[in-house]
């Protein structure tokens, strides 16, 4: 089953709409659901152009397609437990919120909070990511649990805050304190990051290219060989909250 | 003339010896009244169970420290959350909720009067801006004087009257109600980077010990004649072995007032620990049960500690950060200038986890084994032990023998070897209940001249009429509907006005401050004592004359005058 939603033109296109009700379980059982526009509650056809093709047994044979200026839809997928999510342009904030199962696939920009708090299933970004990708939510100590998060491009701040189990590649940069808080799972990232990892007890995080702002907090542990066959330096800390993460960065630069 | 009769109650007022009678009330003006005229707002409670409004002799829900536990948990502010309907406006949060949606769970379980734990006086504004924004509860605060620099160097001079005169000058400027005493003397000697044990240990510098502290402040309370006594969290809350610094402090106490208790000790659950470390940490509340049974001039509240997450929250600085070292969370902290401090941390209280068992016990023993109810109020010492929310569990698991075996069964299995719990019989009735939920508090607290905590003539018509028929269910077995019936009051009457019916809010309704204000002599007058004034004008960050709170802070408020003997 393929249910494509094109955005129709809208008078304010800045105007966000929470879109919680995108989910590929939901959306088998019919189109009658509705998503709130601003502060004005709105059926989904009113905001998409709904098509549905073919019929499904379960979520896992779903798929739903977001056509047009997406960039302010935010939370689709939020709790999804199976089927694919596949976003033709930019999506909004907290797309994948605790998501289970299943895949999203974005192929432009993503905003903030992708797949805050996951616990299972794929994430795939293929332009940036916003702040806070991966992370936990304002309070909470845990992040993201399980599953695969992966972008293609930058992502912002806080990557990875708080995470405790999973995966998150990051092909591009990452602005500031990825993988803070961190208490399991992996973070990767092949390209530059600034203070990575404070306050990190527990999980591996490694970092191809260099981090600058690199935290004192952390015990070199001497040199190995990553995964792509070059040398990398081993670090483990946060020596400041007792933590024995892992912390492997190719270059890295203190703070004057 | 505002009228209402509420016909068929089953009414239960321990203070006037009702123990159930069907009977009718009539209201005229927000009191209880003889008879109404016949165009009287009528209610039917058919034959439910009908008390005097629920009083909360000790909750933290107005003030800073509370504020900052909001501040500093926002995943607590994820959970309870409504939308702005009717008369309500939005809430959320669960352990440390925004201000109107304490009010309104607390309308919804039947409970009109609240006093605040603990109020530092240097910050009352901001316990009296949201005791305005508690609409349908009557408001108190405790006033805190465990580390007062002035009180202190009177107890060091010998000269208790110096001290009333200025626990009685404070309480009168920040509008508070009574004296509290947060692990006296403790803040302050942690302040210095020391630490009292117990009693008897000198705080650094004003070299008084908590003795001193609590006896001085016992026959300042007496002195200006408070409503309600001293009002005391020991020293060592939450210490394995602290039950007996807990009992030689209640044999300090002598019995100076014929009319109620002299001293509350409040969340005595918190302080009745053995053991000599978290390995050997046992419950020791027999003891102290047993010695509360032979002090009448001292009444406890339980301070039940419920499983599940919430925020706990105190005066006592030095307890929250032997607590942080523990639980390795977040942990804020307060000092207070010359007053006091404080200090706030999350806490998740598991059934898997031994001591946390041994707590949950522990509560629930000392209110079975404190024979008389008047003696025992039922609290958590909201949020510290659970949210206040949780209370009609704790009615339950009191009323019920099975429902306590049946809880017990899923608590860590060496709890049966640490307590006393699985060996208690005692199910307490329905009187009973209504005595450590209302009319005990308002008996403990002075209140009930001023017409709370009872349905006698005169008083004042806060009324909960809760969807249990007395007589058809047996609490012993059907716990579940007790729970359900104390959770979610039938109507809930706020001064003859129905505020909240089955769980929805009818009204924003407009709360009194109730305040006390001890009159004293002018030429014992402390704003007028040059030392006092240089003292103050010296150490604190605010002028003398800024300190008072304004009259604008107050909206509606009763004064509650006494002639102070000083």
């Amino acid at each position: 089953m393929r249910i494509i939603l094109t955005m129709r033109p809208r008078k304010n296109p800045k105007i966000p709409i929470e879109a919680e009700m995108i989910v590929p379980s939901l959306l088998m059982k019919g189109d009658d659901v509705t998503v709130w526009e601003g502060n004005r509650e709105r059926r989904l056809d009113e905001v998409f152009e709904v098509a549905i093709e073919g019929e499904a047994s379960s979520p896992a044979d779903v798929e739903v397609v977001l056509r047009g200026d997406t960039a302010r839809v935010k939370r689709i997928g939020e709790y999804m437990d199976g089927g694919q999510i596949t976003v033709e342009g930019d999506i909004g904030m907290h797309c994948g919120n605790f998501m289970e199962a299943g895949t999203i696939e974005v192929m432009g920009n993503a905003g903030g909070w992708l797949g805050r708090e996951m616990r299972g299933g794929t994430i795939i970004c293929r332009g940036n990511a916003g702040h806070y990708c991966a992370s936990g939510y304002r309070g909470e100590k845990k992040g993201m649990t399980g599953g695969r998060i992966e972008v293609f491009g930058n992502a912002g701040d806080f990557v990875a805050e708080y995470l405790t189990g999973g995966e998150v590649f990051v092909h591009g940069n990452c602005g500031d304190m990825p993988g803070v808080e961190m208490h399991g799972g992996t973070l990767t990232i092949s390209g530059d990051c600034s203070r990575p990892c404070g306050n990190m007890t527990s999980g591996t995080c490694t970092v191809f290219g260099c981090a600058y702002g690199m935290m004192p907090t952390f015990a070199l542990q001497g040199e190995e060989i990553a995964s792509d066959g070059e040398k990398i330096h081993s670090f483990t800390g946060d020596v400041a909250n007792r933590g024995k993460g892992n912390l492997f960065v190719r270059r890295y630069q203190y703070l004057e | 003339m505002n009228e209402l009769l509420i016909k068929n109650a089953f009414v239960i007022d321990p203070i006037n010896n009702i123990t159930g009678e069907q009977m009718d009330l009539a209201v005229r003006d927000g009191r209880i009244v003889e008879d109404v005229g016949a165009n009287a707002e009528v209610i039917d409670a058919g034959g439910c169970l009908t008390l005097p409004g629920g009083i909360d002799s000790h909750t933290h829900v107005c003030g800073t420290k509370v504020n900052f536990g909001r501040y500093m948990s926002p995943e607590d502010m994820r959970a309870g959350r409504e939308a702005r309907r009717g008369v309500k406006h939005a809430t959320s949060g669960y352990s440390v909720p925004t201000t109107y949606a304490n009010s309104y769970r607390y309308a919804i379980m039947g409970y009109t009067t609240l006093l605040e734990g603990a109020m530092a006086p240097l910050e009352a504004r901001h316990t009296h801006e949201e005791f305005s924004a508690t609409p349908l509860q009557d408001m108190m605060a405790n006033t805190l004087f465990d580390g007062n620099w002035g009180v202190m160097e009177a107890i060091r001079d010998g000269d208790t009257e110096r001290a009333a005169a200025i626990v009685g000058w404070t309480i009168s400027a920040v509008k508070g109600f009574g004296i509290k005493i947060t692990n006296p003397g403790g803040t302050e000697a942690w302040g210095w980077g020391k630490d009292v044990t117990c009693i008897r240990d000198p705080v650094p510098y004003f070299e008084v010990t908590p003795a001193e502290i609590i006896e001085t402040l016992i026959r300042s309370c007496e002195m200006l004649r408070l409503p309600h006594s001293v009002h005391l969290h020991c020293n060592n809350l939450g210490k394995p072995g602290n039950y007996g610094c807990t009992m030689e402090t209640f044999n300090l106490v002598p019995d100076l007032n014929d009319k109620r208790q002299t001293l509350y000790a409040t969340h005595v659950q918190f302080h009745s620990y053995g053991g000599s470390g978290w390995k050997d940490f046992c419950s020791k509340a027999e003891p102290v049960a047993g010695l509360v049974n032979n002090r009448p001039q001292i009444v406890i509240d339980m301070g039940q500690v419920m499983f599940g997450k919430t925020t706990t929250m105190t005066a006592d600085g030095p307890m929250e950060f032997n607590l942080y070292r523990l639980h390795h969370n977040k942990w804020s902290n307060h000092d207070v200038e010359l007053e006091t401090g404080s200090g706030i941390i999350p806490v998740l209280y598991r059934r898997k986890n031994l001591v946390n068992s041994i707590m949950w016990a522990i509560g629930l023993e000392l209110a079975l084994l404190v024979e008389n109810p008047w003696q025992c109020m039922l609290t958590t010492d909201n949020p510290n032990g659970a949210p206040f929310v949780k209370y009609p569990e704790i009615i339950a698991l009191l009323m019920s023998k099975k429902y306590r075996d049946a809880e017990f069964a899923t608590v860590h299995p060496e709890t049966g070897s640490r307590t006393v719990l699985p060996s208690l019989e005692r199910e307490l009735d329905w009187n009973e209940i209504a005595v450590m939920t209302r009319a005990g508090q308002a008996k403990a607290l002075g209140i009930t001249d001023i017409g709370k905590g009872h349905l006698g003539l005169g008083a004042e018509a806060d009324i909960a009429v809760y969807p249990l028929k007395v007589g058809e269910i047996d609490p012993a077995k059907e716990y579940e509907q007790v729970i359900e019936g104390f959770s979610k009051a039938k109507w809930t009457i706020k001064r003859g006005r129905p505020m909240a019916r089955d769980g929805e809010i009818l009204v924003h309704g407009e709360n009194t401050t109730i305040w006390a204000d001890p009159v004293i002599r002018p030429d014992r007058d402390i704003a007028q004592d040059p030392d006092f004034c240089e003292m103050f004008n010296h150490w604190y960050s605010v002028r003398m004359s800024n300190y008072p709170v304004q009259d604008e802070y107050l909206q509606r408020n009763l004064r509650m005058q006494s002639e102070a003997d000083l």
